[in-house]
């Protein structure tokens, strides 16, 4: 009992010790997050030498509203939501989210746990419509359209957008027919097409090589990482023009990891990228925008950069810091 | 600690032991059962058996074999599964994948646990009326009828579960690429689940092989070679259990023998589907 006791005590005193600097000092974790972002600007305290000053952009910075960075006013924008609510029964997981997301960039959602980006995420391609008791109100427009108009037809609505999700969920098929699935079922019989397509979305996701030889095989035998990229494979092979990522690599080691952000990284500018994560460095490192959500609100949201070195507001660099979360 | 550590330990290893001995105790039952039947039945097994018909006690012959049962069971068994798996399967998936919002649900689950309950003898008396009596006749498709009645409960229930068991993440995946409801049940959800299905089906079907008293008052039975369903039909069981009832020897060790035949008749069909299944690439799934 005694000995348990001691680990405690040993881990309040270095909570104490990584108490939060005086408010104004700068923050030591956001410097290497810094250098891995824009290696050209100077790690400068207080965002001196940094690209976006917080005076520099007028913001709707308020306790009530999210401060949304002046930069997206200059993207195009593919997919808008204006007042986005989503309940799970009575529980009210999203408060009324507006935003927009940058055509061709990629755009992370972070935020702690339960704070809704995967159910923003989902609520994209409407595949909360699978969920029971999930009432949407407000609004969500891909490429002008309301999504939940009536005459939207959701499976078009989906095939243009790619899902990768948290947990790799190749189907029991052969690697091959998991990359064509979303041909088959739009009736695609040509086996030349279907063969080009193939070779074509693995070469994309960085795994033809390791799979050529053996695409007749079954998708369960290959490991984590290649799954995950075989599912991205799937993804975009239908030619999305929107690429949904839900924590893609929560359950990846740290190679297989780079190998999907490199390939994400492949991929801007092709596709429209939103990503969720849990992962700080790997939304600094991958991202073009940043959105910073919790308990179902989003709070801020601007070029990464910005998020990282310079945010508008105390939650979002205590987050980004890792002073809470 | 060492006491307290020892006492944990004893009773894992007191848990562990109870496991082996019952296992032990159910594999000790089957195996005196298979024993008995093998050494009553071995001995009158013979080749007349499956190429003759049944010989009345006194004629020439007696008492031969079981052609026409074995060729009846198996038409029979091959006419309820046609009939049943459909049915029951496409149950099975109403109840998994389609029903989570509808009224229908719970009543069909709950009817179709207590029809797995009802005594095979009911299940036969409701052949004999809706489909003997309105026949003029006895005959094979009122005793197909009456196995499948059995079977599509059965088979709806394990479909069912074995559906719920496929991961929520591939009916996902699948609706995220644009599937419908339908091509995603038919191409993912029911690929993913058809090892364990097929499992369902095949014990639904041993269960029915075996049955005995649904056929009485459907098929009822015959001493001839008979493949048109609309007449009384020949089935293995029927024959042993008259075969059983007689009282020559000779009759009864036939009845010993076609027990053997009937076991060795659904060991045979399980091994070969499974092996079929093995070759087509299903077994990696299953076993996965």
């Amino acid at each position: 009992m005694v000995k348990t006791e001691q680990p405690t005590a040993e881990r309040d005193r270095a909570r104490a010790n990584r108490e939060p600097p005086q408010p104004g000092t700068a923050i030591p974790p956001i410097q290497p997050v810094l250098r891995s972002l824009n290696p050209d600007a100077a790690p400068g305290r207080n965002g001196q030498n940094a690209v976006h000053l917080p005076t520099a952009t007028p913001t709707e910075q308020s306790p009530q509203g999210p401060a949304i960075h002046a930069e997206l006013a200059a993207e195009q924008h593919v997919l808008s939501t204006e007042d986005f609510k989503l309940h799970y029964g009575k529980h009210r997981a999203l408060h009324g989210i507006t935003m927009q997301i940058p055509a061709g960039k990629v755009t992370a959602l972070i935020g702690p746990s339960g704070c809704g980006k995967s159910t923003l995420l989902r609520s994209f391609n409407r595949l909360n419509d699978l969920i029971e008791n999930v009432r949407v109100d407000g609004r969500i427009r891909f490429q002008g359209q309301d999504i939940h108009d009536r005459k939207v037809d959701v499976i078009r609505l989906r095939k243009k957008m790619g899902m990768v999700f948290q947990k790799s969920n190749p189907f029991p098929m052969s690697i091959f027919e998991n990359v064509v699935y979303a041909l088959r079922i739009g009736g695609e019989r040509r086996r030349r097409v279907l063969d080009e397509v193939c070779e074509k979305s693995l070469r994309s996701a960085a795994l033809w090589d390791e799979v050529k030889d053996r695409l007749h095989t079954s998708a369960l035998g290959m490991s984590g990482g290649q799954q995950q990229r075989l599912c991205i494979a799937r993804a975009i092979a239908a030619e999305p023009e929107v690429l949904l990522m839900d924590e893609p690599c929560s359950a990846l080691d740290p190679i297989a990891t780079g190998k999907v952000e490199e390939l994400m990284y492949a991929l801007r500018g092709r596709y429209t990228v939103v990503i969720v994560t849990h992962n700080m460095q790997q939304a600094a490192r991958v991202s073009d925008y940043t959105a910073f959500m919790y308990m179902g609100r989003l709070v801020e949201y601007g070029p990464t950069n910005a998020i990282f070195v310079n945010p508008h507001l105390k939650e979002t660099e205590s987050y980004v810091t890792g002073r809470f979360g | 600690m060492q006491i307290a550590s020892a006492y944990i330990r004893g009773k894992s290893h007191l848990m562990f032991g109870l496991c082996i001995l019952f296992t032990a105790v159910i594999l000790a039952v089957l195996g005196m059962v298979s024993g008995y039947l093998i050494s009553l039945g071995y001995k009158s097994v013979d080749f007349a058996l499956f190429t003759q018909l049944p010989v009345p006690a006194g004629a020439l012959g007696f008492p031969g074999g079981l052609q026409n049962g074995i060729v009846g069971s198996i038409i029979m068994i091959a006419l309820a599964s046609l009939i049943g798996i459909p049915i029951g399967m496409l149950t099975g998936i109403y109840l998994a994948e389609y029903s989570s919002r509808a009224w229908l649900a719970g009543p069909v689950r709950f009817i179709a646990d207590v029809l797995t309950g009802v005594p095979s003898i009911v299940v036969g008396i409701l052949g004999y009326e809706l489909l003997v009596v309105p026949l003029g006749t006895y005959n094979g498709w009122a005793g197909a009828a009456a196995l499948a009645f059995i079977m599509i409960p059965l088979v709806a229930r394990t479909t069912e579960e074995m559906l719920l068991l496929v991961p929520r993440g591939y009916r996902e995946a699948s609706v995220a690429l644009g599937a419908t409801k339908a091509r995603t049940i038919l191409r993912v959800v029911v690929p993913a689940a058809f090892g364990s299905v097929i499992t369902g089906i095949m014990l639904a079907i041993a269960r029915v092989a075996g049955e005995t008293a649904p056929l009485l008052f459907t098929a009822l039975g015959s001493r001839f070679l008979e493949s048109n369903p609309s007449r009384p039909f020949p089935s293995l069981t029927v024959q042993i259990y008259h075969a059983a009832m007689e009282p020559y020897k000779e009759e009864n060790r036939k009845a010993w023998a076609g027990i053997l035949v009937l076991l060795a008749l659904i060991f045979v069909l399980n091994v070969t589907v499974r092996l079929t299944m093995r070759a087509s690439g299903y077994g990696a799934r299953a076993a996965r």
